[in-house]
């Protein structure tokens, strides 16, 4: 009997074994296309420089006015310029406020006074969403959170935008 | 639980004989390299598999950033290489790959010829094998085209006169191959990619599966 | 414990309710003794596997796969070249009895014959015995056939030089290169070297790229009076200031190339 129990380890030993055998073979295998896989995932994205939207600061009023530019855009080999657009004003505190016209619902695009029925807000065609004049949904609306903004800087005057960032919902 | 759930999978569809087959059969000690080192000469129908493996495994994920298009193909292959980490090493995996599986094919071929394991009954086994690999220096032909590079226009394009000379059915198997009578161009690589890709690895796990059920059914020729 | 319970199929099925006992192959009229593949003979098997991984990989990373410039199907200097494992093939169509008239020859009767026998090989090669010594006409018409395929192989490839057309087809980066007309050492170069470095420093089949080098302005300067590897000796003719220009021409887009 001891003879057959001695067995049964021996075949659980070479169990192991290959197990740990064919583990490695696969690791050796897969560590290189998984990495492969993965790199979009661990590479930092190249886009988020600030652009020239082709617009001074003299030129910003309180009223909101669309703003169209193209940015450069590096997707893996492939290079494009697609465009861009957003809402610019000043609020009260003459600070600039560049919102994203891309709508928080579904991705409509909205626009300031969009229908005579609501003024002083923006408007999404689309399911009828609407936002006050700083971006903020209004509820009751399909929307539930605010429009993002885009990173801002002004340099000699002129305004430059990054990415839009979403904001939390109000 | 899993017994519970093999059980119940056994119950209905009997599958403990087939992985029985395959797990619990003898193998000869003449083809044992710990018994006879000279029998390591039987590793290399194993190492042939074993980087058909690799090709699959690294072929399917290069096709992650791979894409057939005069345009673009040597752009992505050239972004794979230089950008995506790891992507060079991938696709050496393949390059080489490509090469060592004919050399392990070769090297498997002339051990069965060598040793006459292909007399009776097993006639047809080396038939498939044979068969497999053509379908292999297929894999090879329409794969050097794809990354779209001087070296592989310039031998494809070669390679399609070839197919040309051919007699009665030349013409008509070169515009098959090219997608075009008289251009090596967008048609033919997007051919090469679907041939490379789907049509002869459909052919390989069909020729391959027939391959490894006749060596379980008629099992291991003798020692010479 | 007893796995599998068989199946019970409905009266009417044509299959047979009777489980089909299932028997291992038995190896027992072969000399020594059998072992279990799974797991004894499968765990020296991947042993086996492993370290020939492990040699792969090496091979993998030693050696990157290579790749050339982007194809120009207008390149008409390009010599083309097929795999190595097709170069046998490529090399016999070079002979006269293979082209030519007897084309034919070449591209289907010697590789067709050849390959033909060998699909055929069990039925051309039916005789009892297996040993090599019992069957001489099969074992030297492969041992021939595998001579023919090494020495075409060889004669093939020892005619390439392989070093210097992977370094001629090198790929070009897309050129991020701004070329600046209006340095006083383009002129210079647009006289003395653009024929051959090409118009954005690119090279050519004739000469290497100039972008990515890493000499300084007095080694390039030097280099374009003194010629370097393959390039001659005296190819600048003109003074020292325009040579002094051409040098920072090359370096100012070296520069901007980065």
């Amino acid at each position: 009997m001891s003879d057959k129990k001695h067995q049964v380890t021996r075949r659980q030993f070479l169990n192991y074994t290959l197990t740990g055998v064919g583990g490695f073979m696969a690791a050796g295998l897969l560590v290189s296309p998984i990495r492969m896989a993965i790199d979009p995932v661990l590479k930092e994205s190249s886009s988020g420089d600030l652009v020239n939207v082709g617009i001074s600061v003299d030129e910003i009023t309180d009223v909101p006015q669309r703003v169209d530019w193209t940015v450069e855009q590096v997707d893996g080999w492939y290079k494009s310029e697609p465009s861009r657009s957003a809402w610019v004003y000043k609020d009260e505190n003459g600070e600039i406020v560049a919102l994203s016209p891309i709508c928080t619902h579904l991705g409509c695009v909205v626009s300031w006074e969009g229908s005579e029925e609501h003024p002083n807000r923006f408007y999404c065609p689309c399911h009828d969403g609407l936002y006050e004049k700083d971006g903020t949904n209004v509820p009751g609306t399909p929307p539930l959170t605010p429009l993002a903004v885009y990173e801002q800087e002004v340099r000699d005057g002129i305004l430059f935008l990054g990415n839009p960032i979403d904001r939390k919902g109000a | 639980m899993l017994q519970k759930i093999y059980d119940w999978i056994d119950e209905r569809v009997d599958v403990t004989p087939i992985w029985r087959d395959i797990a619990d059969h003898e193998v000869p000690e003449h083809v044992n390299p710990a018994h006879h080192f000279s029998a390591f000469v039987y590793c290399f129908g194993g190492l042939t598999f074993f980087v058909v493996v690799i090709q699959i495994l690294s072929g399917m994920f290069l096709t992650m950033y791979y894409v057939p298009d005069i345009e673009n193909a040597w752009k992505s292959v050239y972004y794979l290489q230089t950008e995506v980490a790891h992507g060079q090493i991938v696709r050496g995996m393949h390059h080489w790959g490509a090469s060592v599986v004919i050399v392990m094919l070769l090297l498997h071929t002339l051990r069965v010829f060598f040793q006459g394991a292909y007399k009776k009954p097993r006639e047809l086994n080396w038939m498939v094998g044979v068969l497999l690999f053509f379908v292999m220096l297929g894999l090879g032909f329409t794969g050097y085209l794809l990354p779209w590079d001087n070296k592989a226009y310039f031998a494809t394009q070669v390679g399609l006169e070839i197919a040309q000379q051919v007699p009665f059915i030349g013409d008509e198997l070169k515009v098959l191959l090219a997608g075009d009578e008289n251009i090596v161009g967008a048609q033919t690589l997007t051919r090469f990619f679907a041939i490379h890709v789907f049509f002869l690895p459909a052919i390989l796990f069909a020729l391959l599966a027939v391959h490894f059920i006749l060596i379980r059914r008629q099992g291991i020729s003798g020692p010479l | 414990m007893k796995r599998g319970k068989g199946m019970k199929f409905v009266g009417d099925s044509r299959i047979s309710a009777e489980k089909t006992s299932y028997y291992p192959k038995d190896y027992s009229e072969y000399p020594g003794r059998t072992e279990a593949f799974w797991p004894n003979f499968l765990l020296k098997e991947w042993l086996a596997g492993s370290v020939f991984l492990v040699g792969f990989l090496t091979l993998t990373l030693a050696h990157p796969s290579p790749l050339e410039g982007m194809a120009d199907p207008t390149n008409a200097s390009y010599i083309p070249l097929p795999d190595w494992y097709f170069l046998f093939l490529y090399e016999l169509l070079k002979y006269e009895f293979a082209s030519g008239d007897f084309i034919l020859i070449g591209i289907l009767g010697i590789p067709g014959l050849a390959f033909g026998a060998l699909l055929l090989a069990p039925f051309l090669d039916n005789g009892p015995g297996r040993k090599p010594r019992q069957r001489p006409i099969a074992v030297s018409m492969m041992l021939l056939a595998l001579a023919s395929v090494v020495w075409l192989t060889y004669e093939s490839a020892s005619a390439v030089d392989w070093e210097s057309r992977a370094e001629a087809n090198k790929p070009i980066p897309e050129s991020d290169v701004t070329i600046d007309v209006d340095h006083p050492g383009y002129a210079v170069y647009e006289a003395s070297c653009m024929s051959c470095h090409g118009g954005e420093l690119e090279g050519s089949a004739a000469a290497p790229s100039l972008i990515g080098i890493e000499y300084s302005a007095e080694e390039i300067a030097d280099i374009a009076v003194n010629g370097l590897g393959a390039m001659p000796a005296g190819l600048f003719t003109g003074s020292d200031e325009e040579l002094q220009q051409l040098a920072e021409f090359i370096v100012s887009v070296n520069e901007s190339a980065e």
